[in-house]
């Protein structure tokens, strides 16, 4: 069983101009100690289906899906109890997750304190063997200094550990080493691949870079306009994708063609949030769109654990 | 004789002063030489703190710089001062990272873009209307645009006002900083052909400040790297990406997909 069953998820958001479907149809499948990729451009309904995950959709959104389950519990209800016991998030600016005019002693505490039952002077210990536990050298020093004094990947390192205090073992990461170096970032994703090994943590890795589900990811899910679209091993995904949305945002990418070549532009925008669709969200910007496509929802395609949603034979890909 | 290249950087040192008393700190440039030529792109790459930031504001004349010499268009940089180097800096046009910041709220895109014209002097009237027009075409967008505003616009949209606002004077340099970085890849794709079809078109010499390496190589026509102050490497961007000299670009190279460049 996943630990993370998503099937169908939808969010929509009511506004006076009608609801915009922030979430339209997403299904995500994450076992026990991968690091899953979901992947997708602004406004794909990334950052969405990582709130509802943690109970955070805004006031009057609604949320529908014929399942949504974290290790067996109905995340409809429950996502706000799991949330900070079983669920952490990790945020794409620890300078802005940070209280820059409290102590990283006094933050972490804080967090230990509310999860857990332990004296003063245990706590503290705890904090220094997570700080630790993240590669922070000198985890005392650490301990008394303010944010401003601390690098960004350190800083992220910080609420790495503050994730790890509250008891969570599924972390969800929103472009964890966007704000970052490239170096410090790939130490940073090092970091949560360790953390998963050593303590069978589960990480869900939202993200638009393509390079950072190469580096970091198990597996990968690619959003389009709200829509999971394509799903399946890293290696599989990037090197044969069977969505056409795929294959053309890794052509668009600047080293998919020769040096000074014309890149593979996408022509045209993703569809309106607020617009109804039917049949494949993609059709109008697909190079191979047929006329079934905008008119049925596409069939799932694939094989094993590697499925797209395509009218396209499998061949034709 | 070789053409004067458009930019000629020599031994430039900048740096940060404490305080009247305090001691020498590292300087944020350390003593940079490096040339661009008419008609190319330079891409300089460097993580924060790499110096990457002052050596443009250094070019842009924003900051004083300790030693070292610059020569832009064969003038020498830093010599000139008041009305002289208001004019000169007409030569150089800046597109930034984020276009929401960089443009006013409140203009329509065409004041947007009659700003720097009227600025240096030039009337109202028809022909300046025509030029905006063709600066709009130019970078890709539709004539209806000019009674927009900047909310109005995508982020990709918005970019390309920045890129005509930067071309109005038409500037024989192009100054970019982060330029695709707050953008999404098929709009970044979009905007890496435009700079391409603008270098053909008009020419232009471009300086292309990123940390995504992948991107500026694609792009540029040699390559700077840049750590704590210091230039690292310099050259043609196939040598430099084939056989990169050090550790450190080797490792910006290394990160994520293995198939790039084969």
């Amino acid at each position: 069983m996943p630990l993370l069953d998503v099937r169908n998820l939808s969010v929509s958001i009511p506004t006076p101009d009608g609801d915009v479907h922030a979430v339209r149809s997403v299904s995500l499948q994450i076992e026990r100690g991968e690091i899953h990729g979901v992947i997708g451009e602004s406004g794909c309904g990334k950052t969405m289906t990582g709130m509802a995950t943690l109970g955070l959709v805004p006031k009057g959104a609604r949320i529908a899906a014929d399942r949504f389950h974290f290790d067996g519990e109905d995340l409809g209800a429950n996502a706000a109890r799991l949330r900070g016991r079983r669920i952490g998030l990790i945020s794409q600016d620890p300078a802005a997750a940070l209280n820059p005019v409290l102590s990283i002693a006094r933050q972490l505490d804080d967090v230990i304190r509310t999860h857990r039952d332990m004296p003063r002077q245990a706590r503290r210990a705890e904090a220094a063997s997570l700080l630790a536990a993240t590669g922070l050298p000198d985890p005392e020093r650490v301990l008394k200094s303010y944010p401003h004094q601390l690098s960004g990947g350190m800083q992220q390192r910080v609420v790495i550990a503050q994730a790890l205090a509250t008891g969570a073992d599924f972390l969800i990461a929103d472009e964890p080493t966007t704000a970052l170096d490239v170096s410090v970032g790939a130490q940073v994703l090092a970091l949560l691949r360790r953390l998963v090994t050593e303590r069978g943590l589960t990480v869900l890795m939202i993200t638009h870079d393509m390079d950072v589900i190469a580096e970091a990811c198990d597996r990968a899910t690619v959003l389009y306009a709200g829509r999971s679209v394509e799903t399946g091993p890293v290696g599989a995904v990037l090197r044969s994708p069977g969505h056409p949305y795929t294959r053309a945002l890794l052509s668009a990418l600047p080293d998919a063609a020769p040096h000074g070549a014309r890149l593979a532009a996408i022509d045209g925008s993703i569809p309106p949030p607020r617009s109804a669709i039917t049949g494949c969200a993609f059709a109008p910007r697909c190079p191979q769109a047929m006329a079934v496509c905008s008119a049925a929802v596409p069939p799932e395609r694939g094989r094993d654990t590697h499925r797209w949603l395509c009218h396209l034979p499998e061949d034709a890909a | 004789m070789t053409p004067v290249p458009m930019l000629d950087v020599d031994r430039l040192v900048i740096r940060y002063r404490a305080g009247l008393f305090a001691a020498r700190p590292k300087p944020a440039v350390n003593g940079a030489s490096f040339r661009l030529e008419r008609g190319e792109t330079l891409g300089i790459v460097g993580e924060s703190g790499s110096g990457k930031t002052s050596l443009l504001r250094a070019i842009l004349r924003l900051l004083p710089v300790e030693s070292g010499a610059i020569r832009l268009d064969g003038q020498d940089w830093l010599a000139l001062k008041g009305d002289a180097l208001r004019k000169a800096r007409q030569k150089i046009g800046v597109v930034s990272q984020n276009p929401f910041l960089s443009l006013s709220p409140r203009l329509t895109i065409e004041e947007i873009l009659a700003e720097p014209m009227l600025a240096a002097g030039q009337q109202r009237g028809p022909a300046m209307r025509e030029k905006i027009a063709a600066l709009l075409s130019d970078c890709g967008l539709p004539a209806d645009f000019l009674t927009r505003r900047a909310r109005e616009l995508s982020g990709g949209q918005a970019q390309r006002v920045a890129i005509a606002r930067a071309l109005a004077l038409e500037p024989g340099l192009l100054i970019l900083d982060e330029p695709t970085s707050a953008l999404d890849v098929s709009v970044q794709a979009q905007i890496l052909n435009l700079l391409s079809d603008l270098k053909a078109s008009r020419g232009l010499s471009m300086l292309f400040v990123t940390h995504n390496l992948k991107v500026v190589a694609h792009i540029s026509d040699s390559l700077l790297v840049m750590r704590r102050g210091d230039v690292i490497e310099f050259g043609r961007t196939e040598d430099v990406i084939g056989a990169p000299a050090e550790a450190y670009t080797r490792e910006l190279l290394s990160f994520g997909r293995h198939d790039a460049f084969s």
